[in-house]
């Protein structure tokens, strides 16, 4: 035998990277970012959408069976479902890009920081973040929620303080990275400034990392803010939010049990074509 | 397509010496429409060495995997290629691995990448041999000091040219027909890399294995090879015998490889020849004659059609080229030695017997007395505790001002840290730094491409540079446009970004941005040492105009000596950290003082044929 079969070619690099056939998105993935474009207009339009006010009971009664009327029926409170879950579709979204968005910046800078500067702020910045990695989210969650009440804001803080810890060390691995590399020294020496160095020639390096990082985390967001609702530490009743509208049509599972399965579905949608939307963003900046 | 008949039929009547390895028309398009081959028709011998020579894209590489059956299966691949009688195209994958195994043997570049990390290298050699025994003799056989001792190591404890060794000893443990050696020495000093070569060659006449040698250097093909095929576009520009190959060229690019090659002697006033423009873009290629862009005796009738490799009329081979008949290496050649400038006959010259910049040494500006650089007494360790070790040990050197240093050494001497420390990116540990008066140091990096931030347009790194110097956003645009044909790139590179550039235009645009506010002293970290032959004539002689031009001090490090001395006016020879020998760059190659200098001379390879 001759030849070690994973083969390397350093001559025939250049070449080879022109040769890899240019992995499109995939089908799956396709319909995971449409439906994402689908779910996030919805979301913005959702109170244009919606046929009726989503916390307020309708007259056709309670407990209703899906109908041109009432294309989800109605809930236990008389109220339409397809407009509740249309809300809450567009809050669970909502609070994910709020998480999402306060953890990139938060987490953002100070990854930014410590992979900049290394040494002892580092190591300093970097023991803070994996003290907050070590809190459990929904006891965090239960706790603040006890302490401040019940309401989506508290829910997401808590959720906020442990979600960041993720961005700041993505962000911290790539610069440290990138710091190492020449076009960083080249910068150095072409006497650039350090904000700029940091930010112009240092952060866009981190971006695509992140980015798939945050488009990933859409679908676990969903799932764990639908989580924490559902044992009630969501917004407080009457607020259309999936995971709550889950537990209260529970108790009608055998009898309606279009209550409860409408938002378990739309939860469900959500998530999956999350990850299928990360995954195919994962794909597009990986061969670009 | 062949048939199963016929490899009986080569299997039958050894005694006839067909070829080891049959290539007939092959032609390789990956998706994207890149033609890396196209139609390409080579035969090796048994026991000959063929060196196959080209620059990047050119497509030798994808030959060298064509021949063992391992293109992936993305590429289209027709023709056919016949190892040993067995077909190694439209094949199955088990097939040409059965062929693979049993006929040939392969060395790639890196090592280090094709050995298992996690795995002995003696076991590594055993599966290739079959035995232990048999791969301790295998390495024995590929020359490594103590094979039973090295076969009980892993590769990282290796040495560079051990790990190549081990490699050799693997792709040669079967016996194989034919070894492919894929720029086995490119990744080498150049004192193992003329081992690594005399190790083929010995391997050669002890078992009689044909060697396709793959490289981007002619005279290290020069160095071992029987045959020399150039390879240029995907095409054969010319093959023949190595000997007539190199000194009675046919094919005009094999002349401009020739003229652009940098030897021991190259004159030192004059520009380097070089060659306009870059290689083609396999994405994009002329339906002509691949070379008619760049060649100086290119007509009409060279971007009509391909050129079919045809008798050359100079040697006993085949040349691809409309103008061979009328000796167009000769009506080259002649050009070669400088000649006065105004030559008539000055169309079809390639860039030679120029005059550097105005004259060589500074003009542009008056230099300060005094050096440019002073490097006193300095010492560097890199790691910690026990792993302390020293990089730089006691290291003094000067740079005058307008003056040019060239820094020679091999792999792990400390140069390129001394270079660092040089322009301010590391702070030495002892000793001290003077630089003289003027614009800050600045580096030209090894790799050109990855010292480009890929996010930026040239225009905005070159804007940020010159943001020091204290210029309003308007007078910023207008320098940076100047400093870009200053190193000969159009105005418009400014609203690019690294990747949207070729690989020359690159390292002009790294060379703009060092440039764009004059230092005194400008660093450069082997430039040259990962370009192409003629890329790397035309950028010394860039360089060399930009000292010319700016009156600035030039600290250049190489580990090739006739680099250095073309470039340096001195040269100061470094091992273990500290410089051992330093000198007039003249006297540095004519005679040698230090054991290791000699060495490195010893090492230059000298196009003399060995056929």
């Amino acid at each position: 035998m001759g030849v070690a079969e994973p083969v390397t070619l350093g001559g025939a690099l250049p070449l080879r990277r022109r040769a890899i056939p240019s992995l499109k998105v995939g089908r799956l993935e396709k319909i995971g970012l449409a439906v994402l474009a689908l779910t996030t207009i919805g979301a913005l339009a959702a109170p244009l959408l919606a046929p009726y006010a989503p916390t307020l009971p309708v007259s056709a009664g309670p407990l209703l069976k899906p109908s041109a009327a009432h294309l989800l029926g109605t809930d236990d409170l008389s109220r339409d479902i397809a407009s509740r879950v249309l809300y809450g579709i567009r809050s669970s979204w909502f609070s994910a890009i709020a998480v999402i968005a306060s953890g990139v910046l938060i987490g953002g800078l100070i990854g930014l920081v410590a992979g900049f500067k290394g040494g002892w702020v580092d190591t300093v910045l970097m023991r803070i973040t994996d003290l907050f990695l070590a809190l459990p989210g929904p006891i965090l969650a239960i706790a603040i929620v006890a302490s401040l009440g019940p309401s989506l804001p508290h829910t997401l803080l808590a959720v906020g303080v442990v979600w960041w810890p993720w961005y700041a060390r993505i962000v911290r691995g790539e610069v440290r990275a990138l710091m190492v590399r020449p076009h960083i020294d080249a910068a150095r020496l072409a006497r650039i400034g350090r904000m700029r160095l940091a930010f112009r020639h240092a952060l866009p390096g981190a971006l695509p990392a992140v980015l798939v990082t945050a488009s990933l985390d859409v679908g676990n967001l969903v799932l764990t803010l639908a989580g924490l609702a559902f044992i009630g530490l969501g917004a407080p009743p009457p607020a259309p939010e999936l995971g709550s509208m889950v537990a209260q049509g529970l108790p009608y599972f055998f009898g309606q049990p279009w209550v409860c399965l409408a938002p378990a579905v739309a939860i469900f949608v959500l998530a999956f074509a999350a990850n299928l939307a990360g995954d195919g963003i994962r794909d597009l900046l990986r061969h670009t | 397509m062949s048939t199963a008949a016929e490899a009986i039929e080569a299997e039958r009547a050894p005694a006839v010496r067909a070829p080891v390895l049959a290539i007939r028309d092959l032609a390789v398009t990956f998706p994207g429409a890149v033609k890396a081959l196209r139609g390409v028709t080579l035969d090796i011998a048994p026991g000959e060495i063929v060196g196959l020579v080209g620059e990047s894209g050119s497509g030798k590489s994808v030959l060298g995997l064509a021949a063992l059956g391992l293109l992936p299966p993305a590429a289209t691949i027709t023709g056919s290629v016949l190892l040993d009688g067995r077909q190694m195209v439209g094949t199955s994958d088990e097939e040409r691995r059965l062929a693979r195994r049993r006929y040939a043997g392969a060395v790639f570049q890196d090592p280090m990448t094709s050995l298992n990390p996690t795995m002995k290298v003696g076991r590594q050699v055993a599966e290739a041999a079959g035995s232990t025994e048999a791969a301790i003799e295998a390495l024995e056989r590929a020359r490594v000091p103590e094979p039973r001792r090295r076969a009980g190591q892993y590769p990282h404890e290796l040495s560079g040219g051990l790990r190549q060794r081990v490699m050799i000893a693997m792709a040669i443990a079967g016996s194989p027909d034919l070894v492919v050696a894929d720029e086995p020495t490119t990744a080498l000093d150049v004192t193992v890399q003329a081992e690594i070569l005399a190790l083929l060659t010995t391997i050669r006449d002890e078992t009689g294995s044909s060697i396709l040698f793959v490289t981007h250097d002619l005279a290290v093909a020069a160095e071992l090879a029987d045959r020399i095929a150039v390879l240029y576009g995907g095409r054969l520009a010319e093959i023949g015998p190595a000997a007539d190959v190199l000194h009675r060229p046919c094919h005009p690019y094999t002349v401009a490889l020739m003229a652009a090659r940098l030897r021991g002697d190259s004159p030192r006033a004059t520009m380097l020849p070089t060659l306009e423009g870059e290689p083609p873009d396999p994405r994009a290629l002329p339906p002509g004659c691949p070379f008619a862009p760049r060649c100086p005796l290119a007509e009409p009738a060279c971007d009509a059609a391909l050129p079919e490799p045809e008798a050359a009329p100079t040697h006993d081979g085949l040349v691809a080229c409309l103008h061979a008949g009328e000796s167009a290496g000769a009506r080259l050649r002649v050009r070669e030695a400088p000649s006065p400038r105004g030559d008539p006959e000055g169309a079809a010259t390639l860039d030679v017997g120029v005059p550097l910049g105005q004259k060589r040494g500074p003009t542009g500006a008056t230099p300060h007395p005094g050096p440019a650089l002073l490097l006193t007494d300095i010492t560097k360790a890199f790691g910690k505790g026990d792993r302390r070790r020293a990089v730089v040990d006691g290291l003094s050197l000067e740079v005058p001002a307008g003056g040019s240093l060239a820094l020679v050494g091999e792999s792990g001497c400390g140069k390129t840290t001394t270079l660092r420390m040089a322009v301010g990116l590391e702070n030495p540990d002892g000793g001290e730094i003077h630089v003289g008066p003027g614009g800050s140091p600045q580096l030209v990096f090894q790799d050109a491409g990855a010292s480009l931030t890929p996010w930026l347009t040239v225009g905005e790194m070159l804007e940020e540079r010159l943001r020091t110097d204290g210029l309003d956003a308007p007078a910023r645009r207008t320098r940076s446009v100047e400093v870009l044909q200053m190193v000969g790139l159009p105005a418009d590179v400014a609203t690019r970004r690294p990747r949207q550039l070729s690989g020359g235009q690159r390292q002009r645009v790294a060379l703009a941005r060092a440039v764009a506010v004059p230092p005194a002293l400008l660093a450069c970290d082997e430039p040259i040492s990962a370009l192409d032959v003629s890329l790397a004539a035309t950028v010394l002689n860039l360089l060399m105009n930009l000292r010319a031009e700016l009156g600035m001090a030039m600290l250049f490090v190489t580990h090739d000596l006739a680099a250095a001395r073309f470039i340096g006016d001195r040269v100061a020879v470094m091992a273990g950290g500290r410089i051992i020998e330093e000198g007039p760059s003249e006297d540095i190659l004519t005679n040698p003082q230090h054991p290791h200098t000699a060495a490195l001379v010893g090492a230059i390879p000298r196009f003399e044929a060995h056929a």
